[in-house]
């Protein structure tokens, strides 16, 4: 009887099919990744039960830390430099085209609209470690800065949502101060960030 | 080096034995390609936020709406005040109708649990629908005082979405019964 030859077969595998696969998933994950933005300040979102996700786009960002400082940030970096110029002629303040750079890709910020062109100048190491003093809030002096970031920005894009992101454990006298500010500017409606709550009924 | 020395050699040679290349395969080893594929895959799979931040929507009444008193004012018995005071405490209590000399009101001290605030409203839902036939007549008032935090407010207006409370509103502390409540427990109006 003839003996039956088994071919050997090769151990090597047609990789191409996988290798279109894995980039495939590659190029659709590095799409969609929005790293998160750099935060002036860690805040800790309180939990609810809401379940309307945040708009993509249109958001203007009052942050609260648990210290009372706020900060702001505005999504669109085109908005962010009409935002700045109306604030340069509103407070006398000339901006070099450097400054207006680093402003442009400022994701957060909370100080004094006076003091914003030294922070400017800064190196963006230097900056990203600067312990920012907060916007001010204060009225003293017939001084609106606040409102008029919520003016400006409104009215370079009408469809300016607000959202507030407030740490679980800032106080309501801080809160307080924001909601006043926005409603002085009429504006009524806003939106606290929250996070997800795990069901527990 | 030396191959291309012995190349060179070759094509000099006219009319020598055609040198023919070995024919190579075309295939080559995708195996580390794709390793270096699930590598990235894999980090920004997990550098990727899925769970995004939600919303709650927030309506503050206009101020001229507040100033303008022309409205017909709401019959206390369908309200219903929480006051979020320092310490995760809420303060409940219902106001009557008029004011006289001997009228008590009963101070509730809750937490933010569902035995605690979530009962005192669902209480009170219940006496709404037996008094005027509609559970959704109830007027919460929200006042926070200034030593609640944000957390207390998500959990109150939570609380709101949970028992499906349509009417409520976030309120300044400005009624004598508020600095009453304020100052018998402690709790700082400024």
């Amino acid at each position: 009887m003839p003996k039956v030859k088994i071919p050997r077969k090769s151990t090597s595998v047609d990789m191409t099919a996988m290798c279109d696969v894995a980039f495939l998933l590659l190029t659709f994950f590095i799409l969609t990744t929005k790293f998160r933005p750099s935060e002036a300040v860690t805040i800790d979102i309180p939990a609810s039960t809401a379940q309307i996700p945040i708009p993509d786009k249109d958001i203007m960002m009052f942050q609260i830390a648990p210290d009372g400082r706020m900060f702001f940030g505005l999504d669109d970096q085109n908005t962010r430099l009409k935002l700045l110029d109306r604030l340069s002629t509103q407070y006398q303040l000339a901006f070099s085209e450097d400054q207006k750079k680093a402003f442009r890709l400022l994701e957060t910020w909370g100080m004094d609209i006076r003091s914003l062109p030294e922070f400017l100048d800064m190196e963006p190491e230097k900056r990203a470690g600067f312990n920012q003093p907060g916007l001010n809030i204060d009225t003293t002096g017939g001084q609106h800065q606040v409102e008029d970031l919520i003016l400006f920005s409104r009215q370079e894009n009408n469809n300016l949502r607000i959202a507030i992101k407030g740490d679980k454990t800032t106080e309501y006298r801080h809160f307080d101060k924001l909601i006043q500010a926005l409603q002085n500017r009429k504006v009524n409606k806003f939106n606290l960030i929250t996070s997800a709550k795990t069901a527990q009924e | 080096m030396a191959e291309m020395t012995t190349s060179d050699s070759g094509s000099h040679k006219k009319g020598g034995k055609k040198v023919r290349s070995k024919k190579m395969s075309t295939r080559v080893d995708l195996t580390a390609m794709v390793d270096l594929g699930f590598l990235l895959i894999t980090f920004f799979m997990l550098a990727t936020t899925m769970n995004k931040p939600k919303t709650m929507e927030v309506n503050k009444p206009a101020k001229e709406d507040i100033d303008k008193k022309d409205e017909q004012p709401i019959k206390m018995s369908k309200t219903a005040t929480l006051m979020l005071g320092a310490r995760n405490k809420v303060y409940a209590y219902v106001s009557p109708d008029a004011i006289e000399a001997g009228t008590e009101i009963s101070l509730d001290s809750l937490d933010y649990s569902p035995t605690g605030l979530r009962k005192f409203i669902q209480r009170r839902q219940k006496e709404v629908q037996e008094q005027w036939g509609d559970k959704d007549q109830l007027f919460v008032m929200i006042k926070p005082l200034p030593g609640s935090n944000v957390k207390n407010i998500v959990d109150v207006l939570d609380e709101m979405t949970i028992n499906d409370v349509k009417r409520y509103a976030i309120l300044e502390p400005n009624d004598p019964i508020d600095s009453l409540i304020a100052l018998r427990t402690g709790q700082s109006r400024k």
